[in-house]
């Protein structure tokens, strides 16, 4: 019997070395598309390099600002670079109004911003993937339902929706716990603002994937809805997902920096990017620029570089632009 | 093009020399209702609309307002009033004694906010139409001085509208509806939006500038308020941040008007609880050397350099100098981290315990900041503070609920005089005798309780100041409050615009001068 699994092979030659997971990936059409896109590589270091200090903020940072103990408010208003007139400390980017290093509040803050936009798109797309593929295949009144409240949210700014449901959560949580629920209650007001968009993409993807033979075959032989939905729907229809949800990430950040900017996000003692800005704002007509403008920039570099990769991802997965 | 429109219409709107001023602060009086809130935003806006016996002067001095004198009855048992007569509100009732009398009593009632006021009141007389006597159970040489505060509101106008008792928590019709004899009428009320004072022609008073129409809006976030006074939206802003007082000095068009305000800014304790809302069993503030201890953990002179920007006065006691019967020499306890570390130790705690520290964010100067640099401070003694910021419209109602451990509050003696505090914050609590009903902590003293009705009807000022001096001391000794600061009094004002200033932070509207 003829060997059909290996045609490239002359017989007699020695077997070719079988090419490595980085040669695949390296050589697919994403890649590709990938190094030939400057401002795709520059967002993706960006990124990289932003998450990266915000992982390892403990050993990059110089102090650590969310310990109120080792703050010196003395220090509060050091200039980026110069000495601080009473302890004769310096910073780099300056100190905010009490005392903490601007840059490595940035770098703490970093992290309960991404974490924050990390778990809300997590949150969100689980949601939304399972709202959209249940609508998708099961139809009729179900879909309506979900689809009819995804309609409904969609009216509202989610800014708005966002507000809504941590003025609620507020409501409900027992004062002396509050503190440790900001972040969580942040990140379910941010993720039940964005399901939406999750749910709709799926649900329509899943319309067109149900009629396909290979959908209709495993119906055949049997298999339950859910696995048919897990198993063979969802891996065809997460190529969508993925864009939205990259997108979905430099949203959540910047919706997580607007609740804090708002003063109703990260408590004033865990400051995160958007608490950091607010701070920084009440200060900016006094000449302290620094207090704004550094956190203001990297909120910035942050959410452009992700949005930029996002772009650059529905590009590369949309086969009519190859 | 839109606002050069706008200023024509406005000023064809209004008479020759009569002006339009917008004025802006940041927090709201979160009622109308003279007797539904006592405090500063409240009466401070109320006192342009309504009028109490006796008003304030330029120089805080008592003059006369409704009533056009008064004296004391025989050998101290209360004060007659004689009333104006000819007064009008501003729905067109006529003002008389069974005003006085529905006033009194409703602002003396349980459901009422300054209930505390008449605490020394035994009854209300009429004696005829113009002629009130206010009968005292013991003699009460400041009297007079103690209600400045307490407006005059028609039986009619409350019976009608079903505003006869104030309603804190659900408010009623005099939650956003005035009808007062001052100089100005609200026409416009938004809560948290905007509110529009208009002048009264029927205004008994001669006294009064040329403002004719004024917009008041809360402006929350300073900073907006700063750059809405420098592009000339607004007249008039308190107070301009203490951080960018400088800058509105130097600019042009615009000037800063500075005084050392009348308020206190100090930590409270809670006395009397089982336990802490942040903490496990038991209340360690019961123990005098830990908060002794956080008295000395904070660093007032540090907090006064850098967020007060070197524009405030420590203090020790529960009011600032220049008030009637402030104690000479006290000190506050000195900043010394390894004394509060040891008193933490002696008492029991060497690790500190947990406990919740609540604070305003839009009531105080700076008071987040403030906050948060007093929560450092603790932390840096072994202390576990959870700090907890909010909106005052929040932050009284969970003071009121006791759900507090230590908190932040600001005292501004409403009469300028050293009882005010005591029968406030360091009476012991009792709805009945109407005292203590601010001291949140609970905080209870015999021997303050004794002093204070003596304080009240002693006549010879060096006997009185003597049983001041001691409560001072009493409260500084056993911490019953940490005060921290007085607030600098810091407004920006348009240039051309003469204002009068005064220490308890009122704008008083018929004093102002619109060039």
């Amino acid at each position: 019997m003829p060997d059909l699994t290996d045609s490239s092979r002359a017989p007699g030659a020695t077997p070719a070395p079988q090419p490595s997971r980085w040669k695949v990936a390296w050589d697919s059409d994403i890649a590709y598309s990938f190094r030939r896109s400057p401002v795709a590589v520059i967002a993706a270091f960006v990124t990289l390099l932003l998450v990266l200090a915000a992982i390892f903020a403990p050993l990059v940072a110089t102090t650590n600002p969310f310990d109120p103990s080792s703050l010196n408010l003395m220090n509060g208003f050091s200039r980026p670079g110069v000495p601080n007139e009473f302890t004769g400390e310096t910073f780099f980017l300056g100190t905010d109004d009490q005392g903490r290093d601007v840059y490595s509040t940035i770098l703490y803050g970093l992290r309960i911003s991404l974490f924050v936009g990390v778990m809300a798109v997590m949150f969100a797309m689980v949601l939304g993937v399972t709202l959209g593929l249940i609508a998708g295949y099961v139809g009729g009144w179900i879909d309506s339902l979900i689809m009819r409240v995804a309609d409904v949210q969609l009216t509202f700014p989610s800014i708005l929706v966002a507000l809504l449901i941590f003025g609620i959560a507020r409501g409900i949580i027992p004062i002396e716990h509050r503190d440790q629920m900001a972040i969580w209650v942040l990140i379910v007001a941010i993720g039940l603002s964005d399901w939406v968009q999750f749910a709709r993409v799926v649900r329509g993807a899943t319309l067109v994937e149900k009629n396909k033979e290979y959908v209709q075959a495993a119906r055949l032989i049997g298999r339950k809805p859910g696995a048919i939905m897990m198993r063979h729907i969802l891996p065809n229809v997460l190529s969508p997902v993925l864009v939205i949800a990259t997108i979905s990430l430099a949203l959540a950040i910047i919706a997580e920096a607007t609740l804090s900017f708002l003063g109703v996000g990260a408590p004033p003692t865990q400051p995160s990017l958007g608490t950091l800005i607010r701070i920084g704002q009440d200060f900016l007509f006094s000449g302290e620029w620094w207090i704004l403008f550094f956190p203001a920039c990297t909120l910035l570099a942050l959410a452009l570089s992700v949005n930029l990769l996002g772009d650059w991802l529905r590009d590369a997965l949309n086969p009519r632009l190859r | 093009m839109r606002p050069i429109l706008t200023a024509a219409l406005v000023a064809a709107a209004l008479p020759a020399g009569a002006a339009e001023l917008r004025f802006a602060s940041t927090t709201d009086p979160n009622t109308l209702d003279p007797n539904a809130g006592n405090s500063a935003p409240v009466f401070s806006l109320l006192g342009n609309v309504y009028e109490g016996l006796v008003r304030r002067g330029r120089d805080m001095s008592i003059e006369p307002a409704l009533a056009t004198s008064w004296e004391p009855i025989g050998d101290g048992e209360g004060w007659r009033f004689n009333l104006r007569e000819g007064v009008t509100f501003h729905g067109g009732q006529s003002f008389d004694a069974d005003d006085v009398i529905f006033s009194y009593e409703r602002a003396s009632s349980e459901q009422s906010d300054t209930s505390s006021w008449f605490a020394p009141v035994s009854e209300v007389i009429k004696v005829d139409d113009y002629t009130v006597d206010i009968m005292t159970s013991a003699p009460n040489p400041i009297f007079p001085d103690s209600i400045a505060n307490w407006m005059m509101m028609d039986a009619g106008w409350a019976a009608e509208n079903g505003a006869e008792r104030p309603n804190i928590e659900q408010g009623n019709y005099a939650t956003t509806n005035t009808n007062g004899t001052g100089p100005y009428m609200i026409t416009e009320r938004q809560p948290g939006l905007r509110t529009v004072l208009e002048a009264y022609d029927g205004w008994w008073g001669e006294d009064r500038g040329n403002v004719e129409r004024a917009i008041f809006q809360p402006v929350q976030n300073s900073a907006t308020a700063v750059a809405a006074l420098l592009s000339g939206e607004l007249d008039l802003i308190e107070p301009v941040p203490v951080q960018d007082a400088n800058r509105v000095e130097s600019a042009e068009g615009v000037d800063v008007l500075r005084g050392i305000e009348a308020r206190v800014i100090m930590l409270g304790f809670p006395h009397d609880a089982e336990g802490l809302i942040a903490g496990g069993e038991g209340n360690p503030f019961t123990d005098p050397r830990v908060r002794q201890a956080v008295a000395q953990a904070i660093n007032v002179p540090a907090i006064l350099q850098t967020v007060m920007r070197g524009s405030a006065e420590p203090v020790a006691q529960l009011m600032g100098a220049g008030m009637r019967g402030y104690t000479q020499g006290l000190e506050r306890p000195a900043y010394d981290q390894e004394a509060a570390r040891a008193l933490l130790a002696e008492a029991g705690y060497p690790d500190g315990f947990r406990f919740s520290l609540k604070c305003p964010n839009d009531r105080y100067l700076n008071d987040e900041a403030v906050c948060t640099a007093i929560n450092a401070m603790l932390a840096q003694v072994g202390l576990e503070p959870v700090l907890e910021t909010m909106p005052v419209a929040n932050y009284w109602p969970t003071l009121r609920a006791d759900d507090h451990d230590m908190y932040l509050l600001g005292w501004s003696p409403g009469t300028f005089d050293a009882e005010h505090p005591i029968r406030f914050l360091l009476a012991t609590p009792d709805e009945e005798a109407r005292l203590g009903s601010w001291n949140f902590g609970g905080y209870s003293n015999p021997r303050i309780d004794e002093l204070l009705p003596m304080i009240q009807s002693e006549i010879d000022d060096t006997a009185r100041q003597a049983m001041l001096d001691e409560v001072a001391q009493i409260q500084l000794d056993d911490v019953a409050y940490v005060p921290l600061y007085v607030q600098p009094l810091i407004w920006g004002v348009k240039e051309g615009i003469e204002v009068v200033q005064r220490p308890d932070n009122f704008l008083v509207l018929r004093w102002i001068e619109m060039g």
